[in-house]
Parts: C-alpha cells; structure tokens; sequence
C-alpha cells in the first residue's frame, strides 16, 4: 500500500529586539550565565512586565509578509509547567487570540502552505546538564519568539525543507531575526502522519521536538515516515508522542507520550492588559514592508529579463539584492551588473553567511561606474571582472585602474590600423564572413581585443571591420 | 469541591516544601475551605464568565506599549544572592537522565 506524508511544522522564530519581551534586558546572544537578567525575567515575586512595542511590531511584520490576518485586539496567556527553564513556573504566551491568522507561505510549485497562526511568547532559559546537576542560565529567558504555527499541507521532507528556507528569506527580509538554526534563532517542531492513498482521515500523528538544522529535518521526517508505515503494516498502532532526533543514529526515540501530557491550565495573563493595535498602525508596518522575496524573484525575471537561475543565485540575499539595484539606479545594466555580480563578487564571499552578510569593499557607485565603462564597450568583460577582483580585494575604487587615457578610446587612426591588421591577419574568418557566416568575424573582434588589451570599443570596431571588409 | 491528600502532596512537591503526614491530613480540609471561599466568585457571577472577562480585558494603548530601549541588567552576584550559584549558574536537581 501507498502512503501519504501529512506534516505541520511550528517554526520558532526569535525576534531582533534589543530588549526582552517583557524587560530592558538586553537579547545579546551569549554573554556570562545570568547577567542579562532583571526581576523581570527570573521572576521574582512582584515584578511586573511590560510589553515591548516592537515585539508587537515585529510580529505584525511577519504576519503581514505571510499573508495573515493581524487581530488587532489580542491578549497574551499564561502556559503552566513546571521546569527549570522556566523561573515563574508559567510562560506567557497566546492561546485563544493570536496575533496572527490564516496566512500562507507559496512554495515555488505554486502550492501553499497554510499558516494557522503566529503568536508571540518569551524564550525559556538554557539548560546546561552536567555530572548530577542542571545548571541554568536565564539569559535567554524572556527573549522574544514569534512561534508560527504551519497547516498539515507539508507532504514531503522536500517541501518541509522548501517551507523552512522560505520562511528564513521572508523573516531575513524584513528584518525580524537572522534566523541562525545553528544559534537557535530558528527552530522547528515537527508533526507528521502517514495515511493510506486515497484516505479522508488523518492518521496518529507525532511530533518531533526542536530540530536546529534543515537536514535534520528532513532525515528526521523520511526516518520518521518509513517507521510509522513499518508500525502500520505489522499491525500495530500509531502512539501520539513527543518525539527527540537522534543526530548520530539518525533515529527518533520517544520523550513522552500523551498519557503524560501536561496540562498548560492556560488562563488570561492578568499582569498584562489586553492590546488593543490602531487600524492604522497595521497600515503603517505593511507599507513599510519591503518587496518580498517571492516577489522580487518575478520581478528579476519578468520585468527585468534576468536568467532565472541567476536570478535565484541574486534574491537569496537581500543586501546582494540591494546592492545591485543600487547600481541599476545609478545607470548600470541589469545583464553586466548581475554577471558581476555573480561571476565575480561571489567568488570572494564563499559561504552562505558570507554572502548574506555581503561585506566588501565595493560601493555601489564604483560598480555602477566599472559596468557603465562595460555597457558601452570601452572596456570588455574579461577586463571588468579582472578589475572588480581587484577592487573587492583592495578596496579602491576603479579609477585606481582604469586610467581616462585607457578608455579615452583609442583615437580613430590607431583603432582602424588594428582593425587593418585584424582583417588582414584573418583571411580565413573574412572569407566565412562574406560567405554569410556571420559568427565569423567574432575572430577578428579576438584579435582587436587582444591587440587593444581590452581597451577598445568593439562597437566602434565593429563598423570599421565591416567597412574594411564589405567596402 | 474536595482536595485529597494526594493533591496536597503533588502541590508540595511543586513547591518544593516538606511536609509532614499530620500536616498534610489537616492541610486537606483547610484548601477545600480556601476553595469554597474563591468559588463565591463563581456563584456571583451564575456562571457568565464573559463578565470576569471583561475586567481582564481592560486595554493598554499602543503608546503605552514599552520603548525597545536597553537597560542595565543586574549584576550576576544580585541575581544569583538566594542561591549559592556555580559558576555564574544556578544548579538544580539534574532534569534529564
């Protein structure tokens, strides 16, 4: 029999405030155990917190980039358990009136990915266990999270791994968080049924808890998938469970099940008022939103005519993206600027982190002004690539290469006698030529460039070979 | 509504307190007299909670929402002054096997 994959992911997501959710402390990642923290944040008796505006704000932003409807009247709740991680004993989270509803992340197919909910809640503290003991760090504790809570549309560990990338571009975007799986900005719990094809009900499902990487994600769910078809098929059932990832053995193994479920006893939060959010607050975040990524890759590819799979190697990383546009504002050709782009800025910046950060020394006017000299043919590309290496690695700008005198154009005289030298150097070529192949006289613009150091302009080259050759 | 001794003992757990078998037996009763004095609410209200609701729900402004602004932290010997803290750290009983 053939089986279904039914999965819904909630995504953790922490914000990047410079305060925690209901405190001044500061959301530093790291520091010393325990000195990011307040009365506030580890709970003593009587403290009260206060909600951060741009927690709210946040959280809005990333409603309104999935598509969400944003509940402008919300409360926050109390969630009850009992653990260290957790100083007042409850988390204060949202239950019954999210921030956020019925969105939707679009995979590249076209298909979408429901999004039920977003709601905002604080961080636990970080647990180290060591020898008999816990030890606990409230650093993290009360760092604002947006927890975003997916449909069970996720059918295969390709599009889970596709809805998580989506997700980490839309939030990188506009600017919530940097989405760090490895530093825990980001992390995902997954839900996941299998049923028979063709069956209108769910199976049991189970959830795997806290996955930090992508990959793990998906070896977690193809693991978990062909286990819970092997239960199935000998006969047995289906537990509802928690479930953790094993990294080394690639297996799951079961935390608790639902017979030991909690019970959140979740009731109002009664130190922090109900917000109420202006109308026009939500109109305000959502015209400050920038183009969004799904958007802006049509864009490139549409209206702008670049290659799709350049394209996608450019929208991935939004101050690449800005950078480029910058230089298309200032005159430079869209099909020069993202070669260069592409074929030689990215060859300095190796890594993913390296390219989403994009720091190198080249501002946007001197690549505008180095693809402009390109765009109308008084340097050739082998040139430009050349010289913009060498900007990226020693931060001068192009002038510092390209002296005037080099692309003044060589004077007319100069020009034609290499064009001379080229018609009279290629016979070959020049006979293909007049006998129609067109594609021949590619050879005689060789020999200008080499001649010329890449220094001419092959258009002007151009019209003196055709004179010379056609009279 | 009747409170057992199971439930006191739970509690106390929780709570991390100790608690003798004479205490908890008179514990009992005198949570269920507690009980019954908070379930007066209940019946003042004839069971329309919407009502409790609403004084929940009083509203905050968006103006008076918290500015994102920093402030210090207190010092690791302030916050960890109740414990005798390891390293920066607050031990406890080891949670996971």
């Amino acid at each position: 029999m053939k089986y279904r994959l039914v999965s819904g992911l909630e995504t953790h997501v922490e914000l990047a405030t410079a305060t925690k959710i209901f405190c001044g402390c500061t959301t530093a990642f790291g520091g010393s155990p325990n000195t990011h923290c307040c009365p506030v944040c580890t709970g003593q008796p009587g403290a009260l917190p206060v909600l951060n505006k741009k927690v709210v704000e946040y959280a809005i932003r990333a409603g309104l980039a999935t598509h969400c409807t944003i509940n402008t009247t919300t409360h926050l709740d109390r969630k009850n358990y009992c653990y260290p991680d957790l100083p007042k004993a409850y988390q204060i989270s949202q239950f019954d009136k999210p921030l956020c509803e019925h969105g939707y992340v679009e995979l590249e197919s076209g298909k979408r990915i429901g999004i039920t909910r977003i709601h905002i809640e604080e961080d636990a503290g970080k647990l180290v266990h060591e020898s008999g003991f816990t030890y606990v760090d409230y650093n993290r504790g009360g760092v604002p999270l947006i927890e975003i809570v997916s449909e069970p549309d996720i059918s295969s560990p390709e599009e889970a791994k596709e809805y998580v990338e989506k997700l980490q571009l839309i939030m990188r975007y506009i600017g919530v968080s940097d989405c760090k799986m490895q530093e825990g900005s980001m992390r995902c719990d997954v839900n996941i049924s299998v049923m028979p094809e063709g069956a209108t009900e769910f199976g049991t499902r189970t959830e795997i808890k806290n996955m930090n990487s992508i990959s793990y994600i998906e070896k977690a769910m193809a693991y978990e998938y062909e286990r819970q078809i092997e239960v199935i098929e000998g006969g047995g059932k289906i537990v509802q469970a928690t479930l953790r990832y094993d990294e080394h053995t690639g297996e799951t193994s079961v935390m608790r099940t639902k017979e030991d479920a909690q019970d959140y006893r979740y009731f109002p939060e009664p130190d922090i008022l109900t917000v109420v959010i202006p109308e026009s607050k939500v109109e305000e975040i959502k015209n400050s939103l920038p183009e969004l990524p799904t958007d802006k890759l049509h864009r490139y590819i549409d209206e702008l005519k670049i290659n799709p799979a350049t394209a996608k190697l450019l929208y991935k990383y939004k101050r690449v993206c800005d950078f480029a546009e910058r230089a298309f504002a200032l005159g430079a050709g869209v099909k020069n600027t993202v070669n260069l782009i592409v074929g030689t800025l990215y060859s300095k910046l190796e890594t993913e982190e390296d390219k989403e950060k994009f720091v190198l020394p080249v501002s946007a006017d001197e690549m505008a002004a180095l693809v402009k000299l390109v765009d109308d043919g008084k340097i050739n590309i082998t040139l430009a690539q050349k010289t913009l290496s060498a900007m990226a690695e020693e931060g001068k700008p192009v002038s510092a290469y390209i002296k005037p005198e080099d692309i003044a154009g060589m004077d007319d005289g100069e020009l034609e006698s290499i064009c001379r030298q080229a018609v009279e150097a290629n016979a070959g070529a020049v006979a293909d030529f007049k006998a129609g192949k067109e594609k021949a006289i590619f050879a005689l613009y060789g020999f200008v460039k080499k001649a010329t150091q890449g220094k001419a302009d092959i258009k002007k080259a151009d019209e003196i070979i055709k004179k010379l050759i056609l009279g | 509504m009747s409170v057992t001794q199971k439930e006191i003992k739970t509690l106390a757990r929780l709570s991390r307190l100790e608690f003798s078998d004479g205490e908890i037996e008179k514990f009992a009763p005198e949570f269920e007299e507690i009980i019954e004095f908070a379930n007066k609410i209940n019946e003042q209200v004839e069971g329309d909670t919407g009502s409790i609701r609403e004084v929940v729900s009083r509203t905050v402004k968006w103006e008076d929402l918290r500015e994102d602004e920093v402030k210090e932290s207190l010092p690791n010997e302030k916050i960890t002054s109740n414990v005798q803290a390891e390293g920066g750290y607050f031990p406890v009983r080891r949670v996971v096997k």
